[in-house]
């Protein structure tokens, strides 16, 4: 543990020791510019101080805000202190100046530690906020379709002189909501499978973006024989690095939504295509648009919003798009939202294309 | 009086048990129960059925040692039913033998599509009954000539080349099957191309693109995403 923790405070990365190179190098040349201009030299000990400043806050752990204290020492000493180019130890307040520059860096780097320490918790604390919320969103969601189903099912078994129709009535409700709490817990399976922890985690493959489009309409269709969709995807093969089992849980979420909150949705356009070093997903529909008021904070605060305002009306609001939300975003991707001007909502999320996984 | 299928149910679930039954009989298979892996395989190896229905998750072993035990000395068809959802138990499953799977939770019409694929792949050794009578296999408006490498997109040649032609040749062989990424690589480039399936992505792109008419549409060769391809059934 010990060890462990000594690892991390003296911890070796060449972007630490670029940053070192770079910042030292700069001090040393404003010193040597300076000195044009003033010969004196007392400004050297505060341009170091600054310049060891700067390396504890921007390096991890202290090994490199000491380096830096020290080689500001020798510099000082070494060349912007009479004589020059001479080490001469004796001149007086010379241990005050290194003091001076330890102490900036150690506190420095203190500092530096606590601040992430903080913005961890902080991160933390969001993440379980969100946990609580998307509980209490998920519990009112599947409480509604079980209630449907324990009564269909018991009304039937109750009643024996139903009419063969009732009955089927009844069967075919039941049938609806059971299904609609599969996808629920779908959407519940996939949230684990960004598998928590620090960072949000996922295993990302090359796939064609067309198979999983192809695959998400496909299972949308036979829910949904009723809504015409088409799918437009590029010529040339689009590779993209992703969770394909996600991506397309994002893309039957959006498609869903489109049909249950566009209220008269009857076509649906879900395309693909290359923007840059993203690739762009968009899933347009014919539906009745996004309240303009609603645009805004349709990613963001919706777990909270949904359940007290709109209560039983709409469900699913929160959830899915929360998961659509954290699959895009662990992917580090972006998500947003549009009305088209000929009217009905345009969902997009863009997923990068390079592999470069971003730490 | 015809002779019916015989399915085997192994399944401790006894509600899931029940239904997955009552609708094999009512589309006309014969069907028999074990809940627990020792009762399946004495069933297995007394009765012998058709084909065995198989949930992993059984109370005294694990459903993969049941296949590898069944694997080692026949080739009954195996249709995997379980709750495990991640791509990885299918793709393991569907190496160690069994011939398809399915993850809970299940439409009656997909259980019976893979039943029947299953059945009708065994009746034939080369896969497909269609392929080992005529040595064509037609689907829709495609026809997969195996005798002269083609494959027609009503009645005209698709012009694939030859790679791109055994790749929809096996999933024509084994059409109604799921068919792993590894074991398509496996069969094409042999034991040792590795398991890079990028090459095998950009083959199949090239193939929608000649066989299908929006190859973000799939008619013809749909994907089991993160598992492999299938190729859809005739009639």
């Amino acid at each position: 543990m010990k060890k462990r923790k000594m690892e991390r405070l003296f911890h070796f990365s060449w972007r630490d020791f670029l940053i070192l190179v770079a910042i030292m190098f700069c001090a040393t040349s404003l010193c040597w510019f300076m000195r044009i201009l003033d010969s004196s030299g007392e400004f050297a000990t505060l341009i170091y101080v600054m310049a060891v400043l700067l390396v504890s806050r921007l390096t991890n752990g202290f090994l490199y805000g000491l380096i830096a204290s020290i080689l500001g020492v020798i510099a000082v000493n070494f060349l912007f202190t009479y004589p020059y180019r001479e080490f001469n130890f004796t001149i007086a307040g010379y241990p005050l100046t290194f003091l001076t520059m330890l102490m900036v860096s150690i506190m420095t780097c203190t500092l530096t530690a606590q601040l992430k320490q903080q913005e961890k918790l902080r991160l933390e604390n969001e993440r379980e906020k969100m946990r609580a919320n998307l509980l209490r969103s998920v519990s009112h969601d599947i409480r509604t379709p079980l209630t449907s189903i324990v009564g269909s099912t018991a009304t039937i078994l109750e009643n024996p002189n139903l009419s063969q129709k009732e009955q089927r009535t009844l069967l075919e409700d039941a049938r609806d909501e059971a299904q609609w709490l599969i996808r629920v817990v779908e959407n519940l399976l996939s949230i684990t499978r960004i598998s928590g922890g620090e960072q949000a985690h996922i295993t990302k493959e090359p796939e064609a973006a067309e198979e999983i489009l192809g695959e998400a309409v496909r299972k949308f269709r036979k829910r949904f024989p009723e809504v015409t969709v088409t799918v437009v995807a590029p010529d040339t093969l689009l590779m993209v690095p992703m969770d394909p089992i996600l991506i397309e849980q994002v893309l039957a979420n959006l498609l869903e939504n489109a049909v249950i909150h566009g209220q008269n949705t009857s076509r649906i356009q879900v395309s693909v295509c290359r923007e840059g070093g993203w690739a762009r997903f968009d899933v347009r529909d014919n539906g009745c648009g996004i309240p303009r008021g609603k645009l805004n904070s349709l990613f963001t605060g919706v777990l909270q919003e949904s359940e007290e305002t709109s209560g039983d009306k709409k469900r699913n609001m929160g959830l899915g798009l929360a998961v659509c939300t954290s699959i895009v975003s662990a992917h580090g991707g972006t998500m947003e939202a549009d009305n088209m001007p000929e009217g009905g909502a345009d969902l997009i999320f863009r997923l990068p294309l390079d592999e470069e996984e971003d730490a | 009086m015809t002779i019916r299928d015989k399915i085997l149910v192994v399944e401790d679930e006894q509600s899931i048990a029940r239904f997955i039954s009552a609708i094999l009989n009512a589309n006309g298979y014969e069907t028999l129960m074990a809940q627990t892996g020792s009762e399946a395989l004495s069933i297995i190896s007394s009765t012998c059925p058709d084909l065995v229905i198989l949930d992993l998750g059984l109370p005294d072993m694990d459903g993969t040692e049941i296949l590898r035990d069944l694997r080692s000395w026949s080739s009954l068809p195996v249709v995997v039913v379980s709750a495990r959802s991640h791509e990885k138990d299918k793709v393991e499953a569907l190496d160690m033998g069994a011939d398809d799977y399915l993850t809970k939770p299940f439409g009656t019409d997909e259980l019976l599509a893979r039943v029947r694929a299953a059945i009708r792949h065994t009746r034939t050794a080369s896969g497909n009954d269609e392929v080992a009578r005529q040595g064509t296999y037609t689907v829709g408006d495609m026809v997969i000539d195996y005798n002269k490498h083609q494959v027609l997109i009503n009645g005209e040649n698709a012009k694939l080349t030859l790679s791109e032609f055994r790749i929809v040749a096996l999933l024509g062989k084994f059409a109604g099957k799921v068919l792993t990424y590894d074991y398509i690589i496996r069969e094409l480039w042999g034991p040792r191309a590795g398991n890079d399936n990028q090459i095998l992505r950009v083959n199949m792109a090239n193939i929608r693109r000649k066989i299908e008419k929006n190859p973000a549409e799939p008619q013809y060769i749909f994907t089991e995403v993160g598992v492999g391809y299938r190729m859809a059934e005739g009639e």
